[in-house]
C-alpha cells in the first residue's frame, strides 16, 4: 500500500499515542480456549458415577470436537461440523430437558444450554427470539427444580432473573452455569440495545440492587463471574471471556454511539476503553478508525491521523480507516493526499471479501450493529469508493481524471452478469442515470466530447423504451386534455449534455437543437413531478422543482450563448431575460443578459440592471445550490461568464463615465 | 429431502437443495451415466429439464393417478444412484429455503425469525477444503407475521434482452428473458440501465418482491439496505407458489428467440396474477394488471415458452391459455381460457423449452412416479360408445375409491377408539394403583346371603362392581373375582367381561361360595373373595396388530408379530372380602315368625330342608360347645358409636356383629340379645351378649364388659363363630388404639399371670404338634387329637377380655 509510505513519517514525528495499545491485543482465536481445555486433559481420580455421567462425556467431546475442527482451517468442513454439533446439542439439551428438574443435573444442564446457544448464535450471525427463548427455559427449569412454578412463568425475564439469581444465591453449585447463562443474556441484550435490562441485570449479578450504577462499563467491570470447578462439564467459552468480549464490545458500542450525538469527550473516553480492552485485530482496528474519527471531530487532525495509521496496521482492514483518512485529508485541505486515499480505498475494496470461519466462541463483532451511514465504521463497496473518487476528481477541477475514474466505473458496471453496484442508503432513487449524467459531465468538462455524446446515446438507448412515444404532441396540451408530460428530469439532463457536447465541438447548430429539445420537455414538465410512475422513479437527491428550474436556467442561458456566438444577440436577448425572469436572483444568468443589452446597446436597460445586480451583491449569497445533484453544479459552472469581475468593472467604468453627467438627470 | 434442484446445463452440474442441510453439488458427468443417459435418448430435452434428470432414483409405485384426455406415459427410468457424501455440499446452511442459479450466481432464500434472508454468491464448487465461495451480498427481508410453515418461497430469474451479447447472459434453467418495456416498468430504470438481472422471489405471506442482481453487493462495513435493495412488486395476500414469464403475444416462430411479455404469479389459493407491459392513449407505458380467480388450492405450476400456464391441484392438472385469442387485442384476457385433465397429485412439473413440444408436460406424482402428459386446451371429443364405457370406468372407480375410503376410515376410527381405551384404561390404572386416600373410581362389595337351589340351600354371595370414576368401562375390561376357601386348596376364579359400565352404573354377579362340585357341599369358612379388574391388551389393540397383507395394510404400517404376547394384559387389584361364619348364618327360627311360609309347598320345603340339613347325630350327642370372649364396655362403645345409645350394648353388639349378615333386619327389629342360627354345616349356634363386670383385672373398680358366648354341639362351628369374632375385634382394638386413651387401672400381676398361664399352654401345643408330626400311627394321633381339644378349650376359657 502506497499511502503507508506517505503515513508513516508522520507516526515517527509525533509520539505514539498508545505505546501499550497493540501489545494489548489478545492473541487471535483460540488461546481462551486451549485454556479451558487443559484441566480435563489433566487426568484426574476419576469422580464417582453419576446418572448424568454418559450425557456430561457427550457434552464435553462435543466441545472438544468442535475445538478440534475449529484449528482444523477446512471451511466446509468446519461449516458442517458445526451444524452437526449443534443438532447433537439440541437433542443432549431435549434429553436433559426430559428429565425431572433437579439440582444435581442442573449444572450440566445449564453448561448444555450455554455451550448450544453460543454455538447458534455463532452460526445465525447474530442473537434471536429462539436463544432468548432457550435462556428463559433454563431459567424456568431453575425454578422448577426448587417448586417454585406457578405465577412466575408469565412474568417477564427480568423478574425471573431476579427470583432465580435470589434463588440460586443458596445453591453455590449453579452459580459458575448460572453467571454463564447471564453473560449470554447480557450478550443478547447488548445487541439488541437493551440496555436498561442489562445493567438491571448487571446489578443483581454484582448483589448489587442498591447502589444505582448505571455506567455499564464500571458494572461489567466489576462483576466478576464465580470459577468453574475443575471437574465441570466443558463450555466452548467460559464466563470469564464473554465478560472480556462484553466489556470491549459495550465500550465500543457507547463510543460509536457518543461518536453519532456528538458527544466527542465521552466518546473518546468510551473509545479508548474499548481500546485497552481485550480484543481481536480486526475489532481492534475498528476501534482505532473510530478514535481517529472522533479526533478528527474535535479538532485534533494529527493524533487522528496517528490512530488511523494505527488502524492500517494492526489488520488488513483497508475500508473504514482509508475512507476516515480521505475525510481528514479533505477537512486538512490536501487533495492529492485524498484522493490518493481514495484510490487506495477503491483498490482495497475490489479484493473480494472470503466468507469468514464460522466461529465457535462470541466475538466482539457478533455483539455491534451493523454500521449505518453516520458511523465511521460504514466505508460502502467498491462502487461507492469509485463513485467517491470521481466525483471528488470532479469537484476538486481535475477533469481528465474524473472522467476516466467515471469510465472506468461504468466499464465495470457494464461488464458481465456479476453484481458491481451497490445504490447507496438513503431515499431511493435512481443513482445509475445520475451516474451516467456526471460521466457525460465529466467528459465534457474533460474536453473529450465526442465520448460524452456517446455515453448521453447509450443511456438513452436503454432507457428509450420507457420514455412516451410521442413527446411532443402540442395540440394535445393546448387542448389542456390530459397532462401527459411525464417524462423525467434527467432525460431533458441528457439533451442539455448533449447540447454541451455539441457546444465543444463547435456544432451550434445540432447544439441548439438539442437545448431547445431539453427547453422543450422541462417548460412542459409538471411543476411538481409527483406522480412520476414505476418507469421513472427517479428524483435527484435534491428536491426536483429547484433542480428543474436550474436546469432550465442552464439550458436557456447555453442557448443564449450560442445563438451568441452565432451571432443572433436577438434571440440570445430573448432567452438570457427569459432565464433572469425565473430565476431573478441569479447572477450568472444577469451578467449574460447585462453583456448582451450592452452588445445591443441598449444601456438604459443594462443601467437598470446593473443597479439591481449591484444591489444584490451585497446580499448573502444564496445557499440553495449546495444540494444540486454533482453533474447540474458541473452544468451550472458552465454557465459561469468567465471574467465575470473584469466584466463587471468595464461596465461599471464606462457607466459611471456618463453617470456624472446624467445621474443628476435622473435625480 | 431434496427440496429443490437445479441443473446447470453448460458445466453439467447438478445443485440439490436437501431441507435441513443445504446445497449439494455434483457433476452428472460419470462414466456410467453418460450410458444410461444415451439409452435414455435425447427426445425428453436432454438435460434442460431438471425434474427429469436421472440422478433421482425414481421410485414406481401403483398411484392411483390416471389420465382422461391426457396421455400418460410412464417412461422406463434409468435407475443410476449416485451416492453423494458430505464433500459435496456447496452450501451448509440448514435455514436455506430456496435457491436459483444464474451462470456462476447462486441466489438463496434462507428463513430467520420473522425474516427472510436473500444471499448471493458466486463460484461455488464442490471438493472437500476448499475455499467457499465468496458471498457477494446479502439482504434480510422482514417477513410478515403469519408465517404459513408449509410453504417455501419460489424464485425466478428475469433477465433484460441483452444487447451486446444475446446469447451470453442466457439465465438458468428457471429463468427467463424478459421484454425490455416490460423490464423497465417493472424494475425501474437502474435496472435497466445495468441490463441486470433480477430475482422474482414470492414469499408465503404473500408478498412478491424483486432484488436487482447487480446492486446486490454488500459487506460487513456496507450492510446492505433492504428499503433500497428489495422492492415490493406486489401483494398476493396468500402463499406464492410459482413466478414465471410467458409470450402473451405473437407466438416466436422456430428457432426464434423471442422475450416473454408476462409475468405470472400463481397464489396457492388460486389468485392469480399477470403483469404486462402497455400504453395508454396518450402512448405512456403503463403496467396492465389482471388478478384472476383460478380453482384452488395450486400445488405447483408451470409455464411454457408460448402463453400456456400449467398448474395441479389435488385432482387435477389444468392447463391456462393467457393469450386472449384474438391476436387484435393487445391487452391481458378478463377471463381466461382453460382446460384440465383427470391427472391428480402432481407435485412438480416442468415443461421442455423446445417450442416444438409445446403441450409435453412431466409431471411427477405425490407416489413418485414420473410422467410425461399432453394436455391439451381443447378437450377431445369422444364417441357415445367412448363416453359410455368412459362413464361405466368412471362408476366403477367411484365404487373402488368409495370402498377403499370406508375401509381406510373404518382402520382409522378402530385406532382412535382403540387409543381413547388405552388413555382410558391408563388414567384408571393410575387412579387405582396410586396409593392416595381419595376414594377409588371404581369399588367393589361382596355380599353373602343364602339361597335356595332346588332342595338345598347354599351360601352365595352378590359381588358388585361400581363405577363411580368419570369413564366407563368398554371391552378389554374383564372382572376376575378368586374365591378362595380357608383350607386354601381348589381357588376357583371366575372371569366375567365388562362389555360396558358406564359412570355411576354397577355390575351385579351372584356366584357360589362352596369349593365343591356337587350341589349342597358346605362351604369352607372363612372364604376369601378378591377382586380385580384385568384388562386386555389383546382385545383392544389385537385387531390392529393382526397380520395385514402389506398391500392392504391400510395405513401402510407393518406391525412386528411378535409385538404383543396374547396374554399380554394389565392386572388391577381391586380388594379382599372374606365371608366367615357370622356371614354365613341362618336363622330359620327367627325368620319363621316375620316371613311365615305362604304356601304349604314352602311349609313342606322347609321342612324338608331342615330334615336334610340334620348333622349325622354325632355331633347332637356330643355336649355343647362353648367358648366366650369378653369385651370391655368402653371399647365397644367407642366402635359402636351412634348405634350404641339406641338399645342396650349387648344387642347393639349382636346386631355389630351380624352387620353382613342377611338376617340382621330381624335381629334389629327384635332387639334380641340372643340368637340362634344355624351354620352352614347345619349344626345350631348360639350367640349370647351379656354385660358381666370383670373383677379379677381391675385393681379398684369392677371392669364393666361384654362376654359374647358363642355355643354349638360342633366344635367346628365353635371355633369358626370364635374366628370370625376375635378378627372383628382385633380390627376394632387396633382401630380404637390410641396411643393416648387413657387404660383402666388393671392389675398387673393379674395379667401377668394370665400371660404366663397362656404361654405355657402354648408351649404345650408346640410341644403335641411336634410329637404329631414325629408320630405317626393312629393311635398315637387319636390321643394327640383329644389333647389339642383340651388345650383349645383351656386356652379359650377362662376366655379372653379385651380391653
Amino acid at each position: 500500500m502506497g499511502g503507508l509510505a506517505r503515513l508513516t513519517p508522520l507516526l515517527a514525528a509525533e509520539e505514539d499515542p498508545q505505546p501499550g495499545a497493540v501489545a494489548s491485543m489478545s492473541p487471535p482465536g483460540p488461546a481462551p480456549a486451549l485454556a479451558t481445555l487443559s484441566p480435563s486433559l489433566v487426568d484426574s481420580p476419576p469422580p464417582p458415577a453419576s446418572y448424568l455421567d454418559p450425557w456430561r462425556k457427550k457434552n464435553d467431546q462435543l466441545v472438544r470436537q468442535m475445538k478440534v475442527t475449529q484449528d482444523s482451517g477446512l471451511f466446509l468442513r468446519q461449516q458442517l461440523s458445526a451444524q452437526d454439533a449443534l443438532r447433537r446439542f439440541r437433542e443432549l439439551l431435549h434429553i436433559l430437558q426430559a428429565l425431572p428438574a433437579a439440582v444435581s443435573a442442573l449444572p450440566l444442564e445449564l453448561t448444555v444450554t450455554c455451550n448450544f446457544i453460543t454455538l447458534k448464535a455463532n452460526q445465525t450471525q447474530g442473537f434471536t427470539e429462539d436463544q432468548a427463548q432457550d435462556i428463559q427455559q433454563g431459567l424456568e427449569r431453575v425454578l422448577e427444580a426448587q417448586e417454585q412454578q406457578g405465577p412466575r412463568l408469565n412474568c417477564g425475564i427480568r423478574e425471573l432473573w431476579n427470583t432465580v439469581l435470589q434463588a440460586a444465591s443458596l445453591l453455590p453449585e449453579l452459580l459458575p452455569a448460572l453467571h454463564h447463562l447471564a453473560g449470554l443474556q447480557a450478550a443478547l441484550w447488548l445487541s439488541t440495545g437493551r440496555l436498561e435490562d442489562l445493567s438491571l441485570l448487571l446489578q443483581m449479578l454484582n448483589g448489587s440492587q442498591n447502589v444505582a450504577s448505571e455506567d455499564l462499563l464500571l458494572l461489567l467491570k466489576s462483576w466478576s463471574p464465580p470459577s468453574k470447578e475443575l471437574d465441570a462439564p466443558l463450555t466452548l467459552q467460559d464466563a470469564c471471556g464473554l465478560r472480556d468480549v462484553l466489556l470491549t464490545a459495550s465500550a465500543l458500542r457507547q463510543g460509536l454511539q457518543e461518536l453519532i450525538t456528538e458527544n466527542f469527550p465521552r466518546a473518546l473516553i468510551s473509545l479508548q476503553a474499548a481500546a485497552s480492552g481485550l480484543c481481536s485485530r480486526p475489532v481492534l482496528a475498528q476501534v482505532y478508525t473510530a478514535l481517529g474519527s472522533c479526533l478528527r471531530k474535535m479538532g485534533n487532525p494529527q493524533r487522528a491521523l496517528l490512530y488511523l495509521v494505527a488502524a492500517l496496521q494492526v489488520a488488513s482492514v483497508w475500508g473504514p480507516p482509508l475512507l476516515e483518512a480521505s475525510r481528514l485529508y479533505r477537512e486538512l485541505g490536501d487533495t492529492a493526499a485524498e484522493l490518493e486515499s481514495l484510490e487506495l480505498l477503491a483498490k482495497g475494496l475490489s479484493v473480494a471479501q472470503s466468507s469468514k470461519a464460522p466461529q465457535v466462541l462470541i466475538e466482539v463483532e457478533l455483539l455491534l450493529p451493523q454500521p449505518d451511514p453516520a458511523s465511521p465504521l460504514y466505508c460502502g463497496t467498491q462502487s461507492h469508493a469509485k463513485h467517491l473518487l470521481a466525483s471528488r476528481c470532479l469537484q476538486t477541477g481535475r477533469a481528465e481524471d474524473a472522467a476516466e475514474h467515471y469510465l472506468d466505473m461504468l466499464a465495470l458496471l457494464q461488464d458481465g452478469p456479476e453484481p458491481r453496484f451497490s445504490p447507496p442508503a438513503g431515499p431511493p432513487g435512481s443513482c445509475v442515470t445520475e451516474l451516467f449524467l456526471e460521466t457525460a459531465a465529466a467528459l465534457i468538462q474533460a474536453n473529450r466530447a465526442q465520448d460524452a455524446l456517446t455515453v448521453c446515446e447509450e443511456l438513452l438507448r436503454r432507457t428509450s423504451f420507457l420514455l412516451p412515444k410521442m413527446p411532443w404532441m402540442w395540440e394535445d396540451t393546448r387542448n389542456g386534455a390530459k397532462e401527459l408530460m411525464n417524462c423525467p428530469l434527467w432525460v431533458s439532463a441528457v439533451y442539455f449534455l448533449q447540447g454541451q457536447a455539441w457546444v465543444k465541438l463547435g456544432a451550434s447548430k445540432e447544439a441548439v437543437s438539442e437545448f431547445s429539445r431539453c427547453l422543450e420537455l422541462l417548460f412542459r414538465a409538471p411543476p411538481e413531478n409527483k406522480d412520476e410512475g414505476i418507469a421513472s422513479n427517479c428524483e435527484p437527491r435534491c428536491r426536483p422543482d429547484v433542480a428543474l428550474q436550474h436546469l432550465r436556467l442552464a439550458a436557456l442561458v447555453s442557448r443564449g450563448l450560442e445563438w451568441v456566438t452565432s451571432g443572433q444577440h436577438t434571440k440570445a436577448l430573448q432567452d438570457f431575460l427569459l432565464s433572469v425572469q425565473m430565476c431573478p436572483g441569479h447572477q450568472d444568468a444577469s451578467i449574460h443578459l447585462l453583456q448582451t443589452l450592452r452588445r445591443l446597446g441598449r444601456k438604459n436597460e443594462a443601467t437598470a440592471l446593473w443597479w439591481r445586480l449591484e444591489a444584490q451583491m451585497k446580499l448573502p449569497p444564496e445557499a440553495a445550490t449546495g444540494s444540486l445533484p454533482l453533474y447540474l453544479e458541473t452544468c451550472l459552472s458552465w454557465i459561469r461568464p468567465a471574467d465575470q469581475e473584469s466584466l463587471l468593472e468595464e461596465i461599471r467604468t464606462s457607466l459611471q463615465e456618463p453617470s456624472d453627467l446624467e445621474l443628476p438627470g435622473f435625480l | 429431502m431434496a427440496r429443490h434442484l437445479e441443473l446447470l446445463a453448460p458445466c453439467r452440474t447438478l445443485y440439490v437443495l436437501c431441507a435441513g442441510s443445504g446445497i449439494y453439488c455434483f457433476a452428472l458427468d460419470t462414466p456410467g451415466r453418460s450410458a444410461s443417459q444415451a439409452d435414455d435418448g435425447s427426445s425428453k430435452g436432454d438435460s434442460q429439464c431438471p425434474n427429469q434428470a436421472a440422478e433421482c432414483h425414481s421410485q414406481v409405485d401403483e398411484d392411483p393417478c390416471e389420465t382422461e384426455e391426457g396421455h400418460v406415459e410412464s417412461g422406463e427410468p434409468p435407475f443410476d444412484v449416485v451416492s453423494v457424501g458430505p464433500d459435496a455440499c456447496v452450501l451448509p446452511d440448514p435455514s436455506l429455503c430456496a435457491f436459483t442459479l444464474l451462470g456462476d450466481l447462486l441466489v438463496t432464500v434462507s428463513q430467520g425469525p420473522g425474516t427472510w434472508k436473500v444471499r448471493l454468491f458466486k463460484h461455488l464448487c464442490p471438493g472437500p477444503g476448499t475455499e467457499p465461495g465468496a458471498q457477494v451480498g446479502e439482504v434480510v427481508v422482514p417477513a410478515e407475521p403469519p408465517q404459513a410453515p408449509s410453504f417455501l418461497p419460489v424464485l425466478c430469474c428475469v433477465s433484460p434482452p441483452c444487447s451486446r451479447d444475446p446469447h451470453g447472459c442466457l439465465p438458468g434453467p428457471e429463468g427467463s428473458i424478459l421484454q425490455e418495456a416490460l423490464f423497465g416498468l417493472l424494475f425501474g430504470a437502474d435496472a435497466a440501465l445495468l441490463e441486470s438481472p433480477v430475482v422474482l422471489c414470492g414469499f408465503p405471506d404473500g408478498q412478491l418482491c424483486f432484488v436487482v442482481l447487480k446492486t446486490l453487493v454488500t459487506s460487513q462495513t456496507a450492510p446492505g439496505d433492504p428499503k433500497v435493495l428489495v422492492k415490493v412488486l406486489h401483494h398476493l395476500e396468500e402463499p406464492i407458489v410459482f413466478i414465471g414469464a410467458l409470450r402473451k403475444g405473437p407466438q416466436p416462430q422456430e428457432g426464434e428467440d423471442t422475450p416473454a411479455d408476462c409475468l405470472v404469479a400463481l397464489g396457492h389459493h388460486g389468485r392469480t396474477l399477470a403483469i404486462k407491459a402497455g400504453r395508454d392513449e396518450a402512448e405512456t407505458l403503463v403496467p396492465e394488471m389482471q388478478v384472476y380467480r383460478l380453482p384452488g388450492p395450486v400445488l405447483c405450476a408451470t409455464c411454457n415458452r408460448g402463453s400456456l400456464v400449467y398448474y395441479s391441484t389435488p385432482s387435477r392438472l389444468h392447463v391456462l391459455n393467457l393469450s386472449s385469442g384474438e391476436s387484435m387485442h393487445p391487452g391481458l384476457p378478463p377471463l381466461l381460457c382453460q382446460n384440465s385433465v383427470r391427472v391428480c397429485k402432481i407435485v412438480a412439473l416442468s415443461s421442455p423449452r423446445d417450442p416444438e413440444d409445446s403441450t409435453k408436460l412431466l409431471a411427477l406424482s405425490a407416489g413418485g412416479r414420473l410422467m410425461t402428459c399432453h394436455v391439451a386446451l381443447e378437450p377431445a371429443r369422444m364417441t357415445a360408445r367412448q363416453a359410455t364405457s368412459k362413464i361405466q370406468n368412471l362408476l366403477s372407480d367411484i365404487s373402488s375409491v368409495s370402498e377403499r375410503v370406508h375401509s381406510l376410515k373404518k382402520a382409522i376410527e378402530q385406532q382412535n377408539q382403540a387409543l381413547t381405551h388405552l388413555h382410558q384404561a391408563l388414567d384408571l390404572s393410575c387412579a387405582l394403583l396410586s396409593c392416595q386416600s381419595s376414594p377409588k373410581p371404581i369399588v367393589c362389595t361382596t355380599r353373602p346371603f343364602w339361597r335356595a337351589q332346588g332342595l338345598h340351600q347354599e351360601l352365595v354371595a352378590t359381588c358388585r362392581l361400581e363405577n363411580g370414576g368419570p369413564c366407563s368401562l368398554g371391552p378389554g375390561w374383564s372382572w376376575c373375582i378368586q374365591v378362595l376357601p380357608s383350607s386354601h386348596d381348589g381357588a376357583t376364579t371366575y372371569t366375567v367381561p365388562v362389555q360396558q359400565l358406564a359412570p355411576g352404573a354397577c355390575f351385579e354377579v351372584t356366584l357360589a361360595l362352596c369349593s365343591g362340585e356337587d350341589e349342597g357341599s358346605i362351604p369352607d369358612l372363612p372364604v376369601t373373595v378378591s377382586h380385580m379388574l384385568f384388562y386386555s391388551l389383546q382385545e383392544v389393540v389385537g385387531v390392529l396388530l393382526a397380520p395385514v397383507d402389506t398391500e392392504e395394510d391400510p395405513l401402510g404400517v407393518a406391525w412386528p408379530q411378535d409385538l404383543l404376547p396374547p396374554q399380554d394384559g394389565a392386572c388391577l387389584p381391586l380388594g379382599l372380602h372374606t365371608v366367615d361364619l357370622l356371614q354365613g348364618l341362618r336363622f330359620s327360627s327367627l325368620a319363621t315368625p316375620c316371613l311365615p311360609p305362604t304356601s304349604p309347598i314352602d311349609i313342606f320345603l322347609a321342612n324338608c330342608q331342615e330334615q336334610g340339613s340334620r348333622p349325622g347325630g354325632r355331633a347332637a350327642l356330643q355336649a355343647p360347645s362353648m367358648v366366650s370372649i369378653r369385651v370391655s364396655s368402653e371399647l365397644l362403645r367407642a366402635t359402636l358409636g351412634d348405634r350404641a345409645t339406641g338399645g342396650s350394648l349387648c344387642c347393639s353388639t349382636l346386631q355389630w356383629l351380624l352387620t353382613e349378615n342377611t338376617a340382621l333386619d330381624i335381629v334389629r327389629a327384635g332387639a334380641l340379645s340372643s340368637v340362634q342360627g344355624v351354620a352352614p354345616d347345619g349344626t345350631s349356634v348360639r350367640l349370647t351378649a351379656q354385660e358381666v363386670l370383670v373383677v379379677d383385672l381391675g385393681s379398684e373398680d369392677p371392669i364393666p364388659a361384654v362376654e359374647i358366648q358363642v355355643e354349638s354341639p360342633s366344635l367346628a362351628t365353635v371355633c369358626q363363630a370364635h374366628h370370625a369374632m376375635i378378627t372383628r375385634i382385633q380390627t376394632i382394638v387396633t382401630e380404637q388404639a390410641t396411643p393416648g386413651a387413657s387404660l383402666p387401672n388393671l392389675r398387673v400381676q393379674r395379667l401377668r399371670q394370665i400371660q404366663a398361664n397362656h404361654e405355657a399352654l402354648l408351649w404345650e401345643v408346640q410341644a403335641l404338634q411336634d410329637k404329631l408330626a414325629l408320630q405317626s400311627s393312629a393311635d398315637t394321633q387319636a390321643t394327640a387329637t383329644e389333647q389339642l381339644l383340651q388345650l383349645y378349650r383351656r386356652l379359650r376359657n377362662p376366655s379372653l377380655t379385651l380391653l
